[in-house]
């Protein structure tokens, strides 16, 4: 295999790849590296550790067809050491790799490519697909990322869930203490379903998203993400999601609108003195027309801090914890948000004042 | 070796690959595998992902096949399942977050195969006197499905745990018959199911689709009457299901006899297998839901609290359940047990207010219905154009507003409330054989709404 590409080209689909390369080095070999393959359809880099993977087209010259496997720990390296504009070529010499840039000659060995796994993309005309932008659903996929269960006890609720239905994209995440849910409408209407994708592989094809649009395609195990320049493939959970509905409070006793500014600020100072349960206890007062902010520790001392709002329901002191709260700030970017308390024990709604694509549920702490 | 067991099985296939490949692709590859089941001389394994499977496709199936073979010749082939995720990993100890309370998300599963909520099983259920009759028909039903009651028609009115007993057939049967398939739905579904079907003109995939399972659930099917076409449709499901010893259950407000504008075809093959109604629960029924309900959430009510909350609220399991749990929720959040006058407290809240009426306009809105003299009621007179009115007067007095029956003898012009009772009685009787009857009421029954 001899090619030549750009520099600039080449670094960025390395850092792009090699990211979705195995980190364990305990492994197979050919799951560390990253396979580049050059060919009738030009130049492509795959990568993959059994749960995503990545295949990605490059614009180059190609010399002379072949397949070759590089570490990507290696690759990735050597890509960021790369400064100026100029050409970079790779030229497979027996079983190493030629790497030249400029007066740089570089020998790296290669990894047997036998072993590198085949990466599944959809062919099955039976697929659901649908269409959105590439920017829209990074945002989505890296926000929701972070709500969903770290743990891996319940698979389900270390993924997202996403639900097609008449040309809204659904996305839910929830570790059982909150759950944000963020609605999205396609401009094409695609096929209804529902797909969980684990919230881990989601924050990795996230990073890899272009901005243009995407064509998503998936079935009951498999997930694939197809733009002009790549491939993104990830394994689907294959699990049923809570009806999370079900939970949603359907009447309130308390509803408040505040300055999300002031909310965030008196949040952040509040917290400074949260216990070790984090917590945070937030009280409505509808004669006062204000919510205040009261965290206690023994260690560090009080803090109390009030905030205008307005308030239509009852008086009302729930607990929270803070974390949770914060959480719920980067997902809308409204001016206002609303609080909406459905009473003692039952979980705070947030959403954006305006903002009718966010919902967040967040569950309170015992009093 | 024991061919027929897939552990045993596996580990020996194990050992064999172990030998031929590298230990790397041995640890990537088949440390997540596994035997799921072997059956007609093909073995399934379980793999984690696509991934796995086309690998073990790609570059591992001759290896295998070659393997099954020697070991013996009764492995036609292999093939390969995406396995659930549950099924594979042992669960690992999740660090508790102190202090948050989790959302319940527990309770909502549901199943998408079979629709059933795995929150209803018989362990729940409890039986009283009010169900019983309801539940060995279940039993009997679950031993010998598609044989014994076919189909299972359960009535009942609303909250009377109708959908908890059916489900729980469903979840029990799922159980006890591993390979065979259930379906729960309402008919509502079933109705929205068949208009989307034939919209897309993809009936016959419809058809197939519900014809493939040996045990059909329907709920409510009383919200079927007027729906000719889907009624027909499941004329045609009902016929082929029970053709072939599948079996149906249905659940509905009211006897099939009572379902109005509904075929007749149709009516007379609901009722066809064995019909049963649940009544109103007893106190001891209640007292025992109460207590369960409330042991399932780890709460331990006093027996006042659970007798208070028995006798006030009569009728409905649902209402009983939400009132347990508002119980429970104030429970939790207090760390103690509510005591009785926190309960009547809560009670308040909970009653809704009961509708007050005139005897006197009951009489003139049924009076005007019959198209009779309003004061012929209040009299002595026993014409029969007379005394059946006035009798579903006494009735609907008594069932929906809940007057006595010595108020209602008095005000009827002076009469003995047995009389009162026997009239009332004669009603409920006849309303389950007389549809007219039952037709009437109910028409009675939307002018007084």
């Amino acid at each position: 295999m001899n090619i030549s590409l750009e520099k600039k080209i080449f670094s960025e689909a390395v850092h792009t790849v090699a990211r979705f390369a195995e980190r364990k080095s305990a492994t197979l070999p050919a799951l560390s590296a990253v396979l580049i393959v050059a060919g009738d359809d030009g130049i492509k880099m795959r990568a993959t550790n059994l749960e995503t993977g990545i295949d990605f087209k490059l614009a180059g010259q190609c010399a002379l067809e072949g397949v070759v496997a590089l570490p990507a720990t290696t690759l990735q390296q050597l890509a960021s050491s790369l400064t100026s504009e100029g050409k970079v070529s790779i030229e497979q010499v027996g079983d190493t790799a030629l790497v030249v840039s400029g007066t740089a000659r570089s020998t790296l060995k290669t990894v047997p490519y036998e072993d590198f796994p085949t990466i599944p993309l959809p062919q099955d005309q039976q697929d659901h697909t649908f269409i959105i932008s590439g920017a829209v659903l990074r945002t989505l996929l890296a926000q929701l990322a972070s709500c969903a269960s770290v743990s891996t006890v319940r698979p389900e609720l270390a993924s997202i869930f996403l639900s097609l239905e008449g040309g809204v994209l659904t996305a839910v995440a929830t570790d059982s203490f909150r759950l944000a849910e963020k609605k999205v409408p396609l401009s094409n209407k695609g096929t209804q379903g529902t797909l969980l994708v684990p919230a881990k592989n989601a924050a990795e094809i996230a990073q890899a998203l272009p901005d243009e649009e995407v064509i998503i395609r998936f079935n009951e195990h498999q997930c694939a993400f197809e733009s002009a320049s790549s491939v993104l493939v990830t394994r689907l959970t294959n699990a049923a999601y809570p009806d999370y509905r079900q939970i949603i409070p359907k009447e309130f006793v308390v509803e408040a609108t505040v300055l999300r500014k002031d909310f965030e600020t008196a949040l952040k100072r509040t917290t400074v003195f949260s216990d070790s349960f984090q917590k945070v206890r937030l009280s409505f007062s509808t004669g006062k027309k204000q919510i205040a902010f009261y965290a206690h520790n023994t260690e560090v001392g009080e803090s109390i801090e009030t905030i205008p709002a307005h308030i239509d329901g009852g008086d009302l002191e729930i607990s929270f914890n803070h974390r949770y709260l914060a959480a719920a700030l980067p997902l809308t970017n409204t001016e206002n948000l609303i609080l909406s308390a459905a009473g003692i024990g039952r979980p705070l709604v947030i959403r954006g004042s305006g903002d009718t694509s966010l919902l967040y549920l967040v569950s309170p702490m015992n009093q | 070796m024991d061919t027929s067991n897939p552990r045993e099985l596996w580990e020996h296939i194990l050992t064999q690959v172990e030998l031929s490949i590298s230990p790397a692709n041995f640890n990537t590859w088949f440390r997540e595998s596994f035997i799921v089941k072997i059956e007609d001389g093909i073995i399934y394994i379980g793999v984690p992902s696509q991934f796995f499977k086309d690998w073990f496709l790609k570059k591992f199936h001759s290896l295998l096949l070659k393997i099954a073979r020697e070991i013996s010749y009764e492995f036609r082939n292999i093939d390969y399942l995406v396995v659930k995720d549950e099924r594979r990993k042992p669960a690992r100890e999740q660090k508790p977050i102190r202090g948050a309370m989790e959302l319940p998300l527990n309770e909502f599963y549901i199943n998408k195969g079979d629709n059933l909520n795995p929150r209803y099983t018989f362990d729940t259920f409890v039986v009283g006197s009010f169900n019983n009759l309801a539940y060995a028909a279940s039993q009997a039903t679950i031993s010998r499905p598609g044989i014994t009651y076919n189909p299972l028609f359960i009535y009942g009115d609303t909250g009377r745990g109708k959908t908890h007993l059916i489900q729980a057939i469903g979840n029990q049967f799922k159980k006890q018959y591993p390979g065979r398939k259930v379906f729960y739905l309402t008919s509502e579904k079933f109705v929205v199911d068949y208009t989307d079907a034939v919209q897309a003109g993809t009936a016959n995939r419809f058809k197939d689709k519900y014809r493939q399972y040996d045990l059909l659930i329907m709920d409510d099917v009383q919200f079927l009457s007027k729906k000719e076409k889907t009624q027909e449709e499941l004329f045609h499901l009902f016929n082929a299901l029970y053709d072939t010893n599948k079996q149906i259950i249905f659940s509905s407000d009211r006897p099939p006899v009572a379902i109005a504008d509904i075929a007749e075809r149709l009516k007379g093959r609901l009722a066809s297998g064995m019909t049963i109604d649940i009544g109103e629960p007893d106190t001891e029924s209640r007292i025992a839901i109460i207590k369960k309900k409330a042991a399932i959430n780890g709460v331990m009510l006093s027996p006042e609290v659970v007798e208070y909350v028995a006798t006030t609220i009569s009728t409905s399991i649902r209402e009983l359940e939400g009132l347990v749990n508002s119980i429970v929720c104030s429970a939790q959040v207090k760390g103690s047990a509510p005591d009785i006058a926190e309960v009547r407290q809560l009670l308040r809240s909970f009653t809704r207010p009961q509708k007050t009426i005139s005897v006197k306009n009951v009489v003139d809105k049924v009076a005007e219905f019959y198209g009779i003299d309003e004061n012929s009621i209040y009299e002595k007179t026993r014409r029969r154009e007379v005394v059946r009115p006035r009798q579903v007067i006494m009735y609907i007095l008594r069932e929906d507003f809940r007057v006595s029956y010595p108020t209602i003898g008095a005000k009827l012009g002076d009469r003995d409330h047995t009389t009162v009772i026997h009239s009332c009685e004669k009603i409920k009787r006849e309303i389950d054989v007389d549809t007219e009857l039952a037709k009437e009421i109910r028409n009675i029954r939307s002018l007084l709404a």
